[in-house]
Formats: structure tokens, sequence, C-alpha cells
């Protein structure tokens, strides 16, 4: 037997993270403190080194070595993988080649995953709370608990919830989670009967969804046929960082670039100089919060100069006349020249290389719709697909196919799960305030702090962690604090944890069964695999086998729910893929891949009150007319809204963004080495961020590269140092989400009001020397 | 190894692809701040101009494997060599750790392994270069106190013409093989159909400092 030495990595200093790290944390939540007294809860071992003993071979050099197929979840591509594991340790990763959304590509946060799963973090074992006082830095008093006591802890409480009649005073809070697990939490909601799902999508980019479904009925992020388009312009999306599906779009842009006769032109819009705008023909450092207006000023010259493609304007689609109405009468590139900091003649050149190189495609991201009034510039640049025809052709939109998973039985809640189900949910979405939202994360923060429309019992995150990735994270802190019971569920302990009552270990993606698919990307569908690459590690379980236990010991309807479906994680992911190709043969591949992608499905792709392509959004008008809002002028019309700023102006002069860079894995890369040690590559820089300025600005506040800096807002301040920058706009600030100091602890709470989606733009910041 | 600047997306597959394949240590805020991190792959950033004309570029840089290598010339103990391949490599047990080749070296493609045997959060005898599972390493395992540098994957190399697979397309280094975008191309310079003779005849190519006279034998397709 060989003994491997734990011994703790030199990384485990103190001041290793300019942040809090998650070593520290555990040393403020007092798990360190449980270890010693405990005997190694938390277990720390360095990567490779955690190996139950009888998988382990004895003997010297490779005995064993096998190539499983299994899915990512280091994001939401989820893309297909390989993974060596050599005497029964899990050594490298690599793309399956059998995977044709990626082409066999994985991007580097795929490799990380070995890292993540022999994260010294992990939880070993299920804990219980001791101190019932909660705060960031309040010791929890961790207990280990076996299963079945934290089981049956957590379904007596779930029981007595709904024997009072209040199902709908349970919130359940899901993070990244495998398309497997998410059906299941989204099936225990039903059958238990709580409207309250609240997942992580309305941190992320339901204004861009918002956007497309204004226009075509969809609300989803958009399919692009990357591999057959001419033209691409982009406005504030990472293409190259963090757009999912990631991996697809690094592959093709290879492909578009280099490998077939005619390259591909690509033109980024972007306060910050990106690595998608670095690997870019052009840049137009656009004023942060304008890119509607730029998109409109586009349509402008497209349809001044008779650009546009008048076939399909006239035959699929509705509303051209009132948007042209609108988009002649106030957009002029000369009078939106000086909203936008982009020059008319710039603005001119862009719309005719862009109507002129087809099949082009407009790209919306996060930098540009995650705004107050986001859906309207998500709406107002998914416009420029539709005037360029590129509407379900080849190298334009496409409308991602869903995989033909065999359906789960049909639900039938009982009386008590239909009146909680009939509750208002507690994120306000479909009410006046957020008339088309699908769901407002981060407003859950206010109603339970508010107890509005009722107080929350009891919740269970699973694999969330909202006080790190929301903007105004503290505000999390202060609702998990008040809230009378919380369950946490992950395979590491995070900020949101220590608030929990109840810790359930789970396991990471390399030891879980699952079936995955990515977000829209490829057009045809295609499903993956998850299957443990390596025995589950301590005592941690797979979330839907979690779910499977609880749900069964609740009886009833919601047991009922429960059966027939596969009884267990592997069950029920063969339950799902079953008539997809044989269970042996879809283990040993990794993949199902669907039909080929059709285009030109005009006849049944618009899910509008038309019928077509709407330009005047009948959906919009709905939602609108249902909480008696003002339908006429350009409430239905992309148009564009001047942003909303958080902060006045005088003494907060410059404006905060924040942006993912491609190694921040999950919006958490603080236990990967491997993503901190390159986190930064266009600053050469790893371990932490940088509160990135302009040079120009940086003189003007007399601070120099590399100067300690307080940026503040009125919403709170972080300190961190100054990074100056020619690659981000004047009187911009620019820090990377991830690692070292959390931009989202001073980002103010904002709302995009038809989709809830969370607002990270428009918050006004100073910055001075620390 | 023929790499496509217009491919490129910097996400750094590559630098992570080959920290797993080579079992190569992660480094920490202390060495990143003293620049002692060990990378037998990186890559850098290049910038110039000002806003709004700025310019970066992201450069993959494994070791150039020079023709007329500097690392080779000043090694003392003749622990750096050239293989018949072309391919520069380094003894561990020849190495006495003077690290004039890090100084010789225009590209800084050499490491120093600082890191003791017994604080090896690395530790892994399953992998290269510990224990010689693919093809014949010729050092029993890492050791602290020399200079390491990127081998091509030389290990996969020797594994495949024993094999009979073909170099460049069936077998290629650990950094091509993660590329997402197809950007590391990688065979034999010398064949005038391979791969890389092809790309190398399609396009402008560079390569870093060539007035060092090193004939460095990584060629780069610019944009």
């Amino acid at each position: 037997m060989v003994k491997i030495s734990r011994s703790v990595p030199t990384q485990a200093s103190p001041g290793r993270r300019f942040g809090i790290s998650r070593r520290a944390f555990l040393k403020l939540a007092g798990l360190a403190v449980a270890v010693a007294a405990l005997g190694r809860l938390i277990k720390r071992p360095a990567l490779g080194t955690i190996v139950p003993a009888d998988n382990y071979p004895e003997g010297e050099g490779v005995i064993t070595e096998a190539y499983p197929a299994t899915s990512c979840l280091n994001c939401g591509t989820r893309c297909a993988t390989r993974v060596r594991v050599v005497n029964g340790r899990a050594v490298k990763i690599t793309g399956n080649p059998l995977s044709q959304v990626t082409e066999g590509a994985n991007c580097a946060r795929a490799q990380v995953g070995l890292q993540v799963l022999y994260d010294p973090a992990r939880i070993t074992t299920p804990l219980r709370r001791t101190n019932p006082a909660r705060g960031r830095d309040t010791d929890p008093g961790w207990t280990p608990i076996s299963w079945d006591e934290a089981l049956a802890e957590v379904s007596g409480r779930l029981q007595d919830l709904r024997d009072d009649g209040e199902p709908h005073r349970l919130a359940i809070f899901t993070g990244l989670n495998t398309v497997s697990d998410e059906d299941i939490l989204r099936r225990f909601a039903r059958a238990y009967g709580t409207p309250n799902l609240i997942t992580a999508d309305g941190l992320d980019d339901e204004a861009g969804q918002a956007g497309q479904w204004c226009a075509d009925g969809h609300y989803s992020r958009s399919a692009y046929d990357l591999a057959r388009t001419n033209y691409i312009l982009c406005f504030g999306a990472g293409i190259l960082e963090s757009y999912e599906p990631l991996a697809r779009s690094l592959r093709m842009w290879g492909k578009i670039r280099r490998e077939r006769p005619n390259r591909a032109r690509v033109v980024v819009v972007d306060p910050r100089y990106s690595v998608t705008a670095l690997r870019a023909d052009a840049w137009l450092p656009v004023n942060p919060g304008t890119d509607a207006a730029l998109a409109l000023a586009i349509a402008h010259v497209i349809i001044s100069e008779n650009l546009y493609d008048a076939a399909f304007v006239s035959r699929h689609t509705r509303g051209f006349d009132d948007y042209k109405d609108l988009v002649l009468g106030g957009y002029a590139p000369e009078q939106v020249a000086p909203v936008t900091g982009i020059p008319a003649a710039t603005i001119g050149e862009v719309a005719r290389e862009f109507a002129g190189t087809r099949p082009a495609i407009a790209w919306r991201g996060r930098g540009a719709t995650g705004w107050p009034g986001g859906t309207y510039t998500a709406y107002a640049i998914y416009c420029l697909n539709a005037l360029v025809g590129s509407i379900d052709v080849p190298g334009g939109v496409i409308y991602q196919e869903e995989p033909p998973y065999r359906p789960l039985p049909g639900l039938a809640p009982d009386a008590a799960a239909s009146a909680g189900l009939a509750m208002p949910p507690l994120d306000g979405r479909g009410s006046a305030a957020f008339p088309a939202a699908r769901v407002v994360t981060n407003h859950a923060a206010e109603a339970m702090l508010a107890e509005n429309p009722y107080p929350v019992a009891m919740a269970i995150g699973v694999n969330a962690n909202f006080n790190l990735t929301a903007p105004g994270a503290p505000r999390w802190d202060e609702a998990l604090a008040r809230l009378p019971y919380y369950v946490h569920i992950s395979p590491t302990v995070n900020e949101m944890a220590g608030f929990a009552d109840i810790i359930l270990p789970a396991t990471t993606f390399l030891e879980t069964w699952a079936y995955d698919h990515s977000p829209p990307g490829s057009g045809f569908a295609e499903v993956r695999i998850k299957q443990p690459v390596v025995a589950p590690f301590y005592n941690s379980r797979n979330i839907a086998d979690m779910v499977f236990d609880v749900a069964t010991r609740l009886g009833g309807s919601v047991a009922d729910a429960f059966g027939n479906i596969g009884g267990s994680a592997e069950g029920l992911a063969r339950y799902r893929t079953a008539g997809l190709m044989p269970w042996e043969e879809l283990l040993a591949a990794g993949v199902w891949v669907g039909p080929e992608y059709q285009y030109y499905k005009y006849h049944r792709i618009f899910d509008t009150p038309s019928g077509q392509f709407e330009f005047l959004s009948g959906n919009l008008a709905a939602a609108l007319q249902k909480i008696g809002e003002p339908t006429g002028g350009d409430a239905c019309l992309p148009h564009y809204q001047p942003p909303d700023f958080l902060g006045e102006a005088g003494a907060y002069p410059l404006l905060l963004t924040s942006y993912q860079p491609l190694l921040s894995v999950n919006g958490d890369s603080r236990d990967y080495p491997w993503a901190e040690e390159m986190f930064l590559v266009e600053h050469g820089q790893g371990w932490t961020n940088f509160a990135e300025i302009n040079s120009a600005t940086a003189q003007e506040l007399g601070i120099k590269d590399g100067d300690e800096v307080r940026v503040e807002s009125p919403f709170g301040s972080l300190k961190t140092r100054a990074r100056v920058f020619e690659g981000v706009r004047p009187g911009v600030v620019a820090m990377a989400r991830g690692l070292g100091a959390n931009p989202n602890e001073i980002t103010g709470v904002a709302y995009d009001k038809i989709s809830g989606q969370a607002a990270r733009g428009g918050t006004r910041v100073r910055v001075y020397r620390a | 190894m023929v790499i496509d600047l217009d491919k490129c997306t910097g996400c750094q597959s590559c630098s992570v692809a080959c920290k797993a394949e080579n079992n190569v240590p992660y480094g920490s805020p202390e060495e990143h701040t003293r620049r002692l991190t060990p990378f037998w792959q990186k890559v850098i950033a290049v910038s110039s101009g000002e806003y709004p004309s700025v310019s970066i570029d992201l450069i993959p840089m494994p070791c150039m494997h020079c023709d007329d290598a500097p690392c080779v010339t000043v090694c003392p103990a003749r622990a750096t060599y050239k293989r018949e391949d072309g391919i520069v490599m380094q003894d561990f047990r020849r190495c006495i750790g003077c690290k004039y080749c890090i100084v010789a070296c225009p590209y800084g493609a050499r490491s120093f392994n600082y890191k003791e045997q017994e604080e090896m959060p690395y530790h892994r005898p399953d992998l290269p270069p510990e224990r010689a599972d693919r093809g014949p390493w010729p050092f029993p395992r890492r050791v602290h106190g020399v200079v390491e540098k990127c081998t091509f994957c030389f290990h996969r190399i020797d594994a495949a013409i024993e094999e009979g697979k073909k170099v460049g397309e069936e077998v290629v280094p650990a950094c091509a093989e993660a590329c997402p975008a197809h950007a590391i191309a990688f065979g034999d310079l010398d064949d005038p159909d391979g791969n890389v003779a092809q790309l190398l005849s399609s396009r402008q190519a560079t390569r870093l400092r060539e007035e060092m006279g090193t004939s460095p034998k990584v060629y780069y397709l610019l944009r």
C-alpha cells in the first residue's frame, strides 16, 4: 500500500488571497475549531490524495487505467469530457470527441474539475449547527450527525410545515446544478407545494432572454449558427470568456477565423477591452448602459439606406412601420453619437458592414443587458438580426431543439400542495413589479427581510451561494441570519453554508449520476451523461438521491410523485434517457447527438400573438395590460432608456462594472489553484483581481498602477489594488468577479423591471488610495 | 509547432493541460509576486498603445526548442541537451541548479523547482515524470533544486512512434490536444508535405526574437 502524505499546501498561508479566502472563512465559521475537537471533519487533502483504500491497488506504476465518459459542471455549458483514471484516481480531464456541440473541445474550466473533486474544503459528513446565533463571523459550532439523523430532521421540519398548511413558506435556492437535479428539484417543489423555487437565473441573463421573448416568444438565450456566420456584432457578450456554451464558442472561433476560405469579421461593443474584444477585428468602447441607443442607431442607418432584408421583413414580421418610425425619428447616428461615445461615422460604417456581410449575427450579452431597462436593450439588439434576415437561416440566429427525454409521469399535487402553489411567489415574478419575470432571484432577499408577502419558515439551498454572487450580497447575510431554519446542500463550505442549521455534503459532478445538456447554442439537441469516475468521497451523497430519500420519508402524494421514475439518481438518468440509445452504449459514449438542425421553420418558430416576428411586441403588450400599464407609445417597441445610476454623481464620479473572466469557475475560483494562478490572462496576473482604471482617470485621481485603493459606493467599500489599464473607458472602474475583492458587495440593488434581472451595471463609485 | 494567433482565444486551456499532463506544481501568491511560479507553458500578454487604440496580444509560450539553443550552450553540466529529433531536454540528475540556462533563455521558458519533496502537494506517482507510464522518461522523479522545462510532451511522441501512430495527427502534445480553437499544430517541420509545413506556407509566420539567432522551432501565424 502506498501511503500518500497529506501535507498542507504552501498556499494555505495567510494572505494567500486578497479577499476572504475559503480557509479564512472556515476559521471564521469555527470549522477549524471543530476539526481540532472532533478529528478532521473537514479534510484538507491536496490534489490527488484521497482514495478509498479498497479502490487503490497494490504495487507501483499504472496498474489500472480507464477513461470513463462523463461531463463537466464548472459552468452551465456542461461539456462532455473523458477522465483519465489511474489506479483509482482521476488524473486528467480531456474533451469527448463524440460531442458535436463542442466538437470534442473543452475549455480550461473543465480541466480544473480535478481540483474541484479534490478540493480541500469539501465537507465530509452531515453537520448540525449548535450555536443558535448566526452571522458571517459567528462560529456555528458544527457537530457531525448521521445521514439518517440529518434527513429525519429535515423531513420532520418539512412535514410539520405541510401539516400546518403552509408548504409555500418553504423556499428552495439553487445555484448551478445538473439538468437532472434541476428537474428533480422542480418536481419536488411542485409535489410539496411551494411556488418558491428560486434559481440563480435572475442573477444571470434574464433580460437577454426576455428581449428575445418580446420579438419571437422564446424566453431563452439565443443559439447562433456560428460555423456558418460571416459577421458577428457583439454587444457586451464575453464570447471567449463567459458566454455559454463557452467551449462551443471557443471551438467555432478557430473555425470561422481560419478553417474555411472566408474569414468571419467580429466587432465588439464593450466599455472594457475584454479578451473577446482584443481578439476581435474592432473594438467600440461604448458608454456603459447605452448599447440600446447604439443598436437603434445602427438600425437607423440600415433602414434609411435601404440595406435591410425587405423580403424577410415583409413576409415574416409585424410592426415594422412602428419600429421604422421610432428608429428614424429619434436615433440618427449624429443624435446617438454623444450618448454612446461612438462617432457617427463609425456607427454608419459598422451598420453598412453588418448589413452587407451576410449572414450576420447581432449578439447580446450581460454587459449590455444587465441594466435597468435591459429587456429593451436586448430587444433592440435582437431586432437587428431580423433586419438583415438572420432568423433561422444558416449562419444566423437558430432555435435550440430540446432533447427528447422520456417525459416524467404527470403529477397530481394534493390539496395542501395545490393551496401552497396558489400562493404568490416570494420573489414577485409576474406581479406588477416584474410583469414578465420567470424568477427574480435577488428580490427574494428583500421579500424575506420584509416578510412580504409572508415570512419564510424554512429554506433549502442547493449549490447556491447568493451571499457571494448576488449584487447587494450583504443583504443575503441579513436575510439568512433571520431565517428560522436553513438546510445547505453542496460539496464544499461557502458563505451561504455558514448560515445553515444542517449541512448535507453533496458529491461533485465527477462522482455523480445525472443527465445533462448545454444552454442554447448548437441548434440540434445533445444529451450528456454523468457517471461517477471515482467512488464518492467521504460521506457525500448525490443530490437526487437525497431528494428521493426525503420524498419517501414525507410519504403521501409527495412520495407518489417520486415512485416509478427510477428511485435513485442513477435510475432517474436511466429512466429519462430511455429511448435515446441503450444504457450501456450511452455510458460508453457519454453523449447522444440528435438529428441535424433544420432551418427556415417560419411556420412554427414564432410564438407571438401574430405568429410572426414582432418589432412591436404583442407578448409584452399582454404582460403590461395584465398589470394595467399603458401599452402605447414606445412601451412595446425596442427603445433606449437612459440608465438609472445608483449614487450621486458629485460624490461618486466613477461607474463600477464587473465582468467574469474565463477562469472564474462558476463564480468562485477560490479553491482551485490552477484557476487562481492564471486568473487574469490580460494582465498576466493571478491570485487576485484589480480595480482597473484608465490612465487618464488614474492621473486625475493621483493613483498609480499597483496602489492599494479603496473602491467605495453608497452601499459599501472594498480594498483592492489599482491596475492602470488602457483597455477600459475613462470614468469606468472594472473589476473581475470570482476571486479577490468581491464587487457584488458594493454593487447596489436594481432590477430590469420586465424580466426581474438583477442589474449589475449602474452603481457609481469613488476610488481613493487606501 | 505552429501556433495560429488568429485562432487562439486566450483561454489558457493549453497552460492548464500542461500542468495536469506533466505534473507541474501550482504556485502561490508569494511565488507569483516573485515570478517563481513554475510553468512549462504559459500564455503571456503583450500590450501596447493608448486608449482607445490599445492592443493586447495573448501569446502561448511553450519552450521554443531552438536549433541553436543558448541553454544548451551555457549548461556547465551538460544537463540540457538536444535530442536527435530536435527536442531540447533537461536531465534532472545531471542538473546542478546553477540557473545559467534560465538567464540565457531569451523566452523565459524555464522554471526552477523550489519545492521540497516533502512539501509537494502535487505528488502524484501515477503521472509522468514521476513514473514512466508513457514512454521512457529518463529521470526517476521530479526533484528539488533543478531546472525544468517543456519537453513537447516527448513521452507521448516516443510512445506514439513505438506504437506506429502518426505524430502530429493521432498524437500531439497535451497543449495542442487541449486547444479548443485548434490553434496549435504539431508535426515534423522537415516534412514538406506535413501539416505544419503546409500551414507555414499558407500564411505569414514569425518566430519570436529571431534576431537572437536561436532558430526557434515554434512558429506563430499572424492575424
